[in-house]
């Protein structure tokens, strides 16, 4: 990997890359070479003279009409016709050329002839076909004709061969040689960026990443950044890319476009957002990466800027991926989720590896309330692209639908490895844990989410409740303690808190039943008397706060009669407002709890709202007390 | 035609008197003349009246030919019988014989040849003397002798009596080397056993040395030597110019090298072609064997002797739009050859719709009782719909027709074994190798059936020795058609507890055909015995992507799982990356589950499941011409 950033030669670097513009554009790889000059421009006012540039050896005299002709048809898409005419052709560039075709048309057909129910059978033609291509190719290459030979011949030197050799030998799954067969490619021509892309698909962790032998080129910085994106090391990627904008591509389309990926898998959604602005600005008719501008739009819920988005990029192109993409986006957002699963479809049928419309796919059939078509959709993203956290996250969750709890803690785990610092996968991957009775890992998921900052702030409520049920009681009144805490000022920062979440509210009245609860049986009936009086706050657990209440004044009673002077500290200790309550309810003679309850409600309310005054300030403190004073675990277990 | 010789025809009455030797002489002539035209029917006409002037033999004779050229197969006989010439002069017991064998009259023509034990050792003497040729020599005897024996053979081959007829057919041959209808019968109908080919090449070699020259004896060793058997085991092909494959066994005829030029242009025969495409397509060599059939049916677009190889080349690629055209052009050709039936059978064959397939495929038997490919192909479409018992039935019609091939018994085996009768299969493997010991088709379903029987030792021995008759034809092409041998003999290796060799083949296997779902399940099986559970969930995910509906898989996927939730196995047990060490000790628990030997309870059914997957696809694979 880099082990410093140092700096650019810019004129090294652009000599490079008009070099390669030439050598893409003369072998039909125009993605790259679209790619070179956006790049290109970005150094437009350095000036190069034509001669310093160090040409190809060109094509011979003899088989020029052939070349032209053959570049002239591949331009066309007529690719079998490309083949045909330099199929027996010995130049490099020609058998480049003539395989790179073939490759081309066994792709279209494959498109062509794609089915709904396209479960790639093993006798298809196309797949035969790659087969065939890949033997040719092994005969080129390795000269032996087998995949383990290596007898070095001309073409096996020639780096675009490789690359296309790596091409069909990823999508044939064998992946190990794809590798080799990509980083030779690379060694030998590294302005060839497609080369580059595709062995980004193939690196699955970090570990790889630093094993692969690359060559010390500037563009790997690209590479690097690019795959420190890919495996959510954002923090990293960005500060390769404000060093590569720095240098001097800071106009670069391409650049922006990644950091604003960047801001976005950092969850920075605003300046993500803001990135994509400035590039729609400079660059309105770029259609790359407007499928992640309108996944931020989508999650911000800007209906008009996406209703916008989707106008403009379908007046663009509108039979481009991205561009379905995008108006599925604004289908999902309208909840017109099968028109959304259709604008996906046909974003396939277009570029059938097109990784997050296979993702979205899924999460539309997933709203849907189709598992099975979800499933296969996330596992088609999985396919494409190893590194998706969203689909492995998304099997999980239909594992999880299906009562698969197996399947969903594995693929949790996947999801949370390639994320690790994402806490919905920690919580994901607890509750999975939980479910196939690991209670071990669970919490240390739990804990870990926490660490991480929870997001939708379950963890510590989950955790209460594994402690709960796993019979730490006193673990688990300490996390109730906390999370009532928390809650409280979460409350008490919102307002009234009467919108905020219905599910917090009702999580919250359990927490303090389950305090109440804890403290009678722990013989602290000062802090159940006080938890029952929050239980009281809530409908849900009114009742049950009261039936509490009555056992609390019971068994005081009890003790009151039995043991006068033990019961003194007590009510000593209670803060005067509890104190108050208290009395009242010890008060209510023991005769109450035969008399109807209607006759109880009205007072037991009105002492309530007394009490609820004052009470919050002073319950937050006392469970942040206790909180520091029970040793505090969960802050040692940061890692 | 004059016209004065017309007005001499004139006057019947004095037929004897009037007409003179030197007419009758010229009439015989214009007999002849007509007759090399091809205009059979004056001849025949003209031939008549001589007869019936002369009744000569001679003329007789030239009289059953025209007839028999007319198609008038009983007249011609009819006429020879009558005048029992037949016992007496061996010329016309031919041509008698010979009409009454295409009148389909057998037994007649059996009759006829067993009637007279000519001695041709007595050149010359009671043959017909040719009247335009002058000499008479003993090499037209022996011919005669040898045509007299080939008829002889066809005879008893069409009663069905074949191991007769292949005696017949060699003594044809050794009688007259150069009648190559006899050794091309013997040869292109499968009669002899590669041993027995060998046997009659060497008995071939002292009859040349008596009957012909050595520079001759050179060039037809070579040419007979091309065409001999090409299904017993697969040899290296050299690919480059044809010329070489000719002598790739044949290392003695130095001599003959000298001559370069004249044997290269022998080569170029379209007929040496076809025989070096039909070894290209025993190897597996389908993409060069289609580029030499097509080489030579461009030059001739209806040779006979490479269109089955052609055929089997376009229904090994599915090129059904080709198979299309091809048949509908033989069929307006030839509606008479089974081979253009044949070619019809295919192509429904390849469409998948099995029911015209069969019902052309056994015109084409019809046909030609003895068209070996036909047959096979017929049970080849039963065999595709699991109608095992019709299968075998069509199989062993073939095994009795083909008595030197292998194949036949092959697929009966197969068959056999696919109904789940080991026993049977293996005794018709054995048969098979009898044939062809070094195949290594027969040494991998030996080995297969073996695998199923739990011999797992014998089945490793079947399956590495066909894997070094593989290795030694040295042919990628060749090894990636062999991709199930790999995968059967890292079923033999897991079996036997080699697991990383069975890996390793596995692995071999899959890079030999990419993407192939049962592979990849195997894979996951063996990761799975190794404990490497993780790996093993994504092998076996892996293969229900590839397919979707694999029970196997899908159960064996459960059991990973349960183990790798129960089990802590390599990491496996770790709940996420960067986990802590320890939980606090206030919250710790004890908690175990589970042995680590679980993992490997794994039911034994279903590996059953997986090798007869591997098997079902060979043999879909080993479809011949």
């Amino acid at each position: 990997m880099l082990e410093e950033l140092k700096k650019l030669d810019l004129r090294e670097v652009k000599k490079d890359l008009i070099r390669g513009y030439n050598e893409c554009l003369g072998r039909g790889l125009s993605e790259t070479a679209k790619w070179l000059s956006e790049l290109r421009i970005s150094l437009s006012s350095i000036q190069v003279n034509p001669s310093e540039v160090e040409a190809e050896p060109a094509v011979p005299a003899e088989e020029i009409d052939f070349y032209d002709l053959a570049r002239t048809l591949l331009e066309l898409r007529e690719y079998d016709r490309c083949a045909h005419f330099i199929s027996s052709s010995e130049h490099p560039k020609l058998v480049f050329l003539r395989n790179w075709a073939q490759f081309l048309a066994s792709e279209k057909r494959h498109i062509d002839n794609m089915t709904e129910a396209s479960a790639s059978s093993q006798h298809s033609p196309c797949l035969q076909e790659l087969r065939d291509l890949l033997s040719s190719l092994n005969l080129l290459i390795n000269g032996t004709g087998s995949i383990l030979g290596s007898k070095s011949s001309a073409q096996s030197r020639d780096g675009y061969l490789l690359y296309l050799h790596g091409i069909v030998l990823k999508k044939l799954k064998v992946r190990q040689q794809a590798v080799e067969s990509l980083v030779k490619a690379i060694n030998i021509s590294p302005l060839n960026w497609g080369a580059w892309l595709e062995l980004s698909q193939l690196v699955t962790d970090r570990c790889m990443l630093s094993n692969l032998k690359l060559p010390n080129h500037w563009i790997k910085y690209f590479f690097i950044g690019h795959m420190y994106l890919e495996l959510q090391m954002n923090e990293e990627a960005l500060e390769i890319y404000m060093f590569l904008k720095e240098s001097g591509f800071e106009k670069c389309s391409y650049l922006n476009a990644q950091i604003a990926l960047a801001y976005h898998n950092k969850r920075d959604v605003e300046i993500a957002v803001e990135m994509f602005r400035k590039l729609l600005d400079y660059d309105p008719y770029r259609l790359e990466n407007m499928d992640t501008y309108s996944n931020l739009l989508y999650v911000k819920e800007m209906r008009a800027e996406l209703a916008h988005l989707a106008h403009s990029v379908s007046e663009v192109d509108k039979y481009r991926a991205e561009t379905c993409v995008v108006i599925g986006n604004f289908y999902s957002l309208r909840n017109e989720h099968s028109k959304a699963v259709q604008s996906f479809q046909r974003a396939l049928r277009l570029k059938p590896n097109f990784l997050s419309a296979w993702t979205l796919m899924g999460h539309e059939f997933m709203e849907l309330k189709n598992i099975n078509a979800a499933m296969k959709s996330y596992r088609q993203a999985i396919e494409v692209n190893w590194l998706d956290y969203r689909a492995w996250y998304g099997l999980g969750q239909t594992y999880e639908i299906l009562k698969m709890p197996q399947f969903s803690q594995y693929h949790y785990k996947k999801a949370q490895a390639l994320r690790p610092n994402d806490s919905r996968m920690l919580i994901a991957l607890g509750e999975a844990n939980e479910k196939v009775e690991k209670f071990k890992d669970a919490m240390k998921c739990y804990y870990k989410a926490r660490n991480v900052g929870d997001i939708e702030r379950t963890a510590l409520l989950k955790l209460a409740k594994l402690h709960d049920t796993m019979g730490h009681k006193d673990n688990a009144a300490e996390l109730y303690l906390e999370y009532a805490a928390e809650s409280q000022r979460m409350l008490s920062i919102e307002g009234n808190g009467g919108m905020a979440g219905g599910s917090d509210r009702v999580e919250l009245a359990r927490a303090y039943k389950y305090l109440a609860n804890h403290f009678l049986i722990q013989g602290d009936i000062e802090q159940a008397c006080m938890y029952c009086n929050k239980c009281l706050e809530f409908e849900e657990t009114k009742e049950e706060g009261k039936a509490l209440l009555r056992s609390i004044a019971e068994k005081r009673q009890k003790e009151e009669t039995a043991n006068m002077l033990i019961d003194m500290p007590v009510t000593e200790e209670s803060t005067p407002a509890d104190g108050q309550t208290v009395s009242i309810h010890s008060a209510v003679p023991v005769r109450l709890q035969m008399s109807g309850l209607s006759s109880l409600e009205s007072p037991n309310v009105s002492v309530q709202s007394n009490v609820a005054t004052p009470g919050p300030a002073d319950v937050t403190n006392r469970s942040d007390m206790s909180l520091t004073d029970s040793d505090d675990t969960p802050m040692v277990l940061s890692p | 035609m004059s016209d004065s010789k017309y007005e001499k025809m004139k006057t019947p009455a004095d037929f004897e008197d009037s007409i003179s030797k030197e007419l009758i002489q010229s009439y015989r002539n214009i007999v002849r003349s007509y007759y090399e035209k091809h205009l059979y029917k004056s001849a025949a006409f003209w031939a008549d009246k001589i007869m019936c002037i002369t009744n000569d033999p001679h003329d007789i004779y030239w009289n059953a030919q025209c007839l028999y050229h007319l198609k008038e197969f009983q007249r011609a006989a009819n006429i020879i019988t009558s005048r029992n010439l037949h016992k007496t002069i061996p010329q016309c017991q031919y041509v008698a014989s010979k009409s009454l064998f295409e009148a389909k009259e057998y037994h007649d023509s059996l009759t006829i040849l067993d009637s007279l034990e000519f001695d041709y050792t007595l050149a010359g003497k009671s043959i017909l003397s040719d009247t335009t040729k002058t000499e008479n020599t003993g090499m037209e005897c022996v011919e005669l002798h040898s045509a007299i024996l080939l008829l002889k053979a066809q005879v008893l081959q069409a009663n069905g009596n074949r191991v007769r007829a292949s005696e017949c057919y060699r003594e044809a041959l050794l009688t007259d080397i150069r009648c190559h209808e006899a050794f091309d019968s013997l040869v292109r109908l499968q009669m002899l056993t590669s041993v027995e080919e060998q046997e009659l090449m060497d008995r071939l070699e002292s009859q040349m040395s008596s009957q012909c020259s050595a520079e001759e004896a050179n060039m037809l060793r070579l040419l007979y030597r091309g065409q001999l058997k090409k299904y017993d085991k697969p040899r290296k092909v050299p690919d480059a110019s044809p010329d070489q494959s000719i002598d790739h066994n044949s290392t003695a005829d130095v001599r003959y090298l000298e001559s370069n030029d004249s044997r290269f242009q022998l080569s170029k025969s379209l007929d040496c072609k076809a025989w070096h495409s039909e070894r290209l397509y025993y190897n597996c060599d389908y993409h060069r064997c289609l580029e030499v059939t097509n080489e030579i049916l461009k030059l001739d677009p209806y040779h006979l002797g490479c269109l089955p190889v052609h055929i089997g080349c376009l229904v090994q690629f599915n090129k059904a739009n080709d198979l299309f055209q091809l048949a509908h052009r033989l069929v307006k050709l030839y509606p008479e050859e089974a081979i253009s039936w044949y070619a019809v059978g295919c192509y429904y064959f390849v469409i998948g719709k099995s029911d015209p397939a069969r019902r052309y495929l056994s015109k084409a038997t019809m046909i030609d009782q003895l068209f070996g490919p036909a047959w096979l192909a017929y049970g080849h479409s039963f065999a595709s719909e699991n109608e095992h018992d019709q299968a075998m039935a069509a199989y062993f019609r073939a095994s009795q027709l083909m008595k030197g091939c292998h194949l036949p018994l092959l697929y009966v085996g197969l068959e056999s074994g696919l109904t789940n009768n080991t026993e049977l299969a293996d005794k018709f493997f054995t048969q098979a190798r009898e044939i062809a010991p070094c195949d290594p088709y027969v040494l991998h379903e030996m080995g297969v059936t073996s695998f199923l029987d739990d011999d797992f030792q014998n089945a490793k021995k079947c399956f590495e020795s066909a894997l070094a008759q593989i290795q030694e034809s040295d042919s990628r092409r060749l090894e990636e058609n062999w991709e199930p041998l790999f995968n059967n003999l890292a079923h033999v290796y897991r079996k036997l507890g080699k697991l990383p060799e069975a890996l390793q083949l596995h692995q071999q296997a899959l890079s030999l055909q990419p993407l192939n779902g049962s592979t990849y399940a195997a894979i996951g099986l063996v990761q799975m015995l190794m404990g490497r559970l993780l790996e093993a969930v994504e092998s076996f995910h892996e293969a229900l992507g590839l397919k979707p509906e694999d029970s196997f898989s899908t159960t064996m996927l459960g059991y990973a799982m349960d183990a790798l939730t129960i089990d802590p196995v390599d990491g496996a047990g770790q709940p996420f990356e960067g986990e802590p060490a320890e939980l606090p000790a206030s919250l710790r628990c004890s908690h175990q589950m589970g042995s680590p030997s679980e993992p490997l309870m794994i039911p034994q059914q279903p590996t059953e499941d997986l090798s007869e997957l591997s098997i079902e696809y060979e043999m879909q694979d080993a479809s011949s011409p």
